[in-house]
């Protein structure tokens, strides 16, 4: 019971030591952590900015007045003429070096370097003054940061080739018939199959089963120029979308594998219960099966929308008429026809890129999962 | 006609094993398989016949079928345009193809580090991936276009005169694997997730032994991560034997190829065969060659990834 034993001392200073040194090497820890993490983040947000920066100039181009896409160096935001209303026409206005020192005057029109003038405050006065003398420019614009939301409306009524009413509004429309009928087709084609390799037992299951795989590695140009001779020569089904849309009800192998996947993690129990109970295979298919798989049923949709919105080739090879052209052969064709309006074209590929944004943020999970099971997207 | 009378048809013997059960199970299946097997038929098997057969024959889709035996094949062998657009696709498959796995293994471990805000750096990463193909292509022809476009203008800022892109033929594929990177997010995200299934407990006890960071990555991390980098690669390289859409847009659909044939890849001088020159007969024999290619390209793929692949349990 004594108060200051030797032992007892030298664990309380022990203590106090260890206590002293655990808090320097937490402080330390935490700088070096507070360092290591501020490096991560530059380096995260640097190699981030690779993906962002294009997508953002897409956004941002799309915005853009016809000239300032060309302003060089290129500007971020997108700007715009100042105008003023003078004699019930909307003019730009511009600074203007005049002999009575600088002026702001609205531009009526140019000839050959020379510009007509009036005076927004003195409608009836009007001048010309040359927008160059020399090195020295007398006539500058004048801009303000202004988003041109008037090219998105531009761009969805005007198309690829106007004259034959095909517009990107057209082709909007197109694109989403053809994603829908090809969703429909999907779900109602390849549940069945899928169920049937997952649950049902039959003699020559398996081998069939590695058909469907084989099929994954057939490339997509063997058969193209047969069926393509099929739908557009035989069944003169050239410029409609039943050539996009009728092979998505034969179902296709990666649906099939991936349905298949799921539907083998569904208790066999149950259905065995409901046989027992006297249920058809179809009844169990439709009753208990597809009510649990909703999760795998929404993945599936959602890659039939990407995949049937993003398609190219198909299009391109049946539909040749521009009013039946869906958003990728439209904007395409666009691309050919139109080389400079890079606003316009950026306005269209805003808009078909919108719904897959959304699409995203409302089902993150369901993608980020399908990409998981089914690989790489096309 | 004595013969015919004499041949009687007889159903095949039944098999003993087949109880009334499986018969019964058999018939269901089918039934349930019909899509695929409809399917299978009309827009696989037969198209594979069918375009077999025109491999063998010159062919154009209004004008009946002219055998000519093996000379589509051998003809491909002296057609110039045959190798350049085989150069083109070799080149985008020895390149751009390692280089996108690399890059996404990088910005994998970079998505997977602990810091805050991860989530967000994700969707970043991620989102260029699900922009269309072609709204894709287009908007990076915009950022490329020599004179006005952004990256040109930020490499100048540097001092560096940017290339002619699009318009030179010895930077257009390199536009093109930019274009790549750019979406690769798809095969970020599955390297990520295998990332997270690399057991913990692992790099933790390498780490009490003493392992630096490069350490613990060579010896455990890319191991564990090698299945998932052979299926990358043979997607890939799959994909890339295809690719098709990207190169037609920079051809602006006239002038596929351009500039001076640098990005007329396999698909493409394909597609040109038989729907431009219509060729039908020549452009399948191009497609069975293709199909040739891809599937010893993906077994040889196998044979050499057995020795660098580890497959846990």
């Amino acid at each position: 019971m004594a108060a200051n034993t030797p032992a007892q001392s030298y664990s309380r200073i022990s203590a106090q030591e260890l206590e002293a040194q655990h808090r320097y090497h937490l402080r330390r820890r935490k700088i070096r952590n507070f360092f290591k993490s501020l490096f991560s983040h530059g380096i995260i947000i640097f190699i981030g900015l690779f993906f962002m920066v294009p997508f953002l100039w897409m956004l941002l181009t799309a915005f853009k007045s016809d000239q300032d896409v060309f302003h060089t160096p290129p500007r971020w935001l997108p700007y715009d003429n100042v105008r003023v209303e003078v004699n019930g026409e909307q003019l730009p206005l511009y600074t203007v070096q005049t002999e009575a020192g600088e002026k702001e005057l609205a531009m009526i029109k140019i000839v050959e370097g020379v510009g007509t003038f009036v005076d927004p405050t003195n409608p009836t006065q009007i001048m010309e003054y040359k927008l160059q003398q020399g090195a020295q420019r007398i006539a500058e614009p004048i801009m303000h940061i202004s988003f041109r939301w008037r090219n998105f409306i531009d761009a969805m009524e005007r198309g690829s080739r106007p004259t034959v009413g095909a517009s990107f509004g057209v082709y909007f429309r197109n694109s989403l018939i053809v994603a829908f009928f090809s969703i429909i087709g999907t779900l109602v084609s390849n549940t069945p199959v899928a169920y049937a390799f997952a649950r049902l037992k039959f003699p020559g299951r398996d081998i069939l089963f590695i058909f469907v795989l084989a099929t994954m590695m057939l490339p997509f140009q063997v058969t193209m120029i047969p069926v393509y001779l099929l739908f557009n020569d035989h069944l003169k089904w050239g410029n409609t979308f039943l050539p996009l849309i009728i092979p998505t009800f034969f179902a296709n192998a990666y649906d099939v594998f991936l349905l298949r996947q799921f539907f083998k993690t569904i208790p066999e129990e149950m259905c065995d219960a409901a046989r027992v109970d006297g249920a058809s295979e179809w009844q169990i298919f439709t009753r208990i099966v597809l009510p649990l798989s909703v999760p795998v049923l929404a993945t599936v949709t959602v890659f039939t929308f990407l995949w049937a919105w993003n398609d190219f080739t198909g299009p391109l090879l049946f539909l040749h008429s521009p009013r039946t052209f869906t958003m990728a052969l439209g904007l395409q064709d666009f691309q050919g026809q139109h080389t400079m309006v890079w606003n316009q074209m950026m306005a269209a590929a805003t808009v078909f890129t919108l719904p897959i944004v959304i699409a995203f943020f409302f089902a993150q999970k369901t993608f980020i999962q399908g990409i998981k099971l089914t690989g790489l997207k096309e | 006609m004595e013969v015919m009378s004499s041949f009687k048809f007889r159903w095949p013997p039944r098999m003993p094993k087949w109880s009334r059960r499986e018969r019964h199970n058999f018939r269901t299946g089918l039934l349930f398989l019909m899509p695929w097997i409809i399917g299978f038929l009309a827009f696989t098997l037969y198209p594979m016949a069918a375009s077999f057969i025109y491999s063998f024959s010159i062919y154009h889709s209004r004008r009946p079928l002219e055998w000519v035996g093996l000379e589509n094949y051998a003809s491909l062998f002296s057609d110039k345009l045959f190798w350049q657009s085989l150069n083109n696709t070799l080149y985008m498959v020895a390149i751009a193809v390692p280089l996108s796995l690399l890059l996404s293994f990088i910005c994998a471990l970079l998505l997977n580090l602990k810091v805050r805000g991860q989530s967000i750096y994700r969707v970043i990463y991620f989102l260029p991936s699900i922009v269309p193909t072609v709204a894709g292509t287009i908007l990076w022809l915009w950022l490329l276009n020599p004179q006005v476009g952004l990256i040109n203008n930020l490499l100048g800022n540097l001092g560096i005169d940017g290339p002619n892109w699009f318009k030179d033929p010895d930077w257009a594929k390199p536009g093109l694997i930019m274009l790549g990177i750019w979406g690769m997010g798809g095969t970020i995200m599955i390297y990520l997730s295998s990332l997270q299934d690399v057991p913990t407990s692992l790099l933790e006890a390498a780490e009490l032994d003493g392992a630096s960071w490069l350490q613990r990555l060579w010896h455990i991390t890319i191991p564990m991560v090698s299945p998932i980098t052979l299926f990358n690669l043979i997607t890939g390289v799959i994909a890339m034997f295809q690719y098709f859409a990207q190169a037609y847009v920079v051809g602006g659909g006239d002038n596929l190829g351009q500039p001076l044939n640098s990005t007329l890849f396999y698909s493409v001088y394909l597609y040109q065969s038989a729907f431009l020159f219509l060729k039908m007969g020549y452009a399948s024999a191009m497609a069975w060659v293709l199909f040739i290619v891809i599937l010893v390209c993906t077994l040889l793929l196998f044979k050499i990834s057995e020795r660098f692949t580890y497959y846990a349990g």
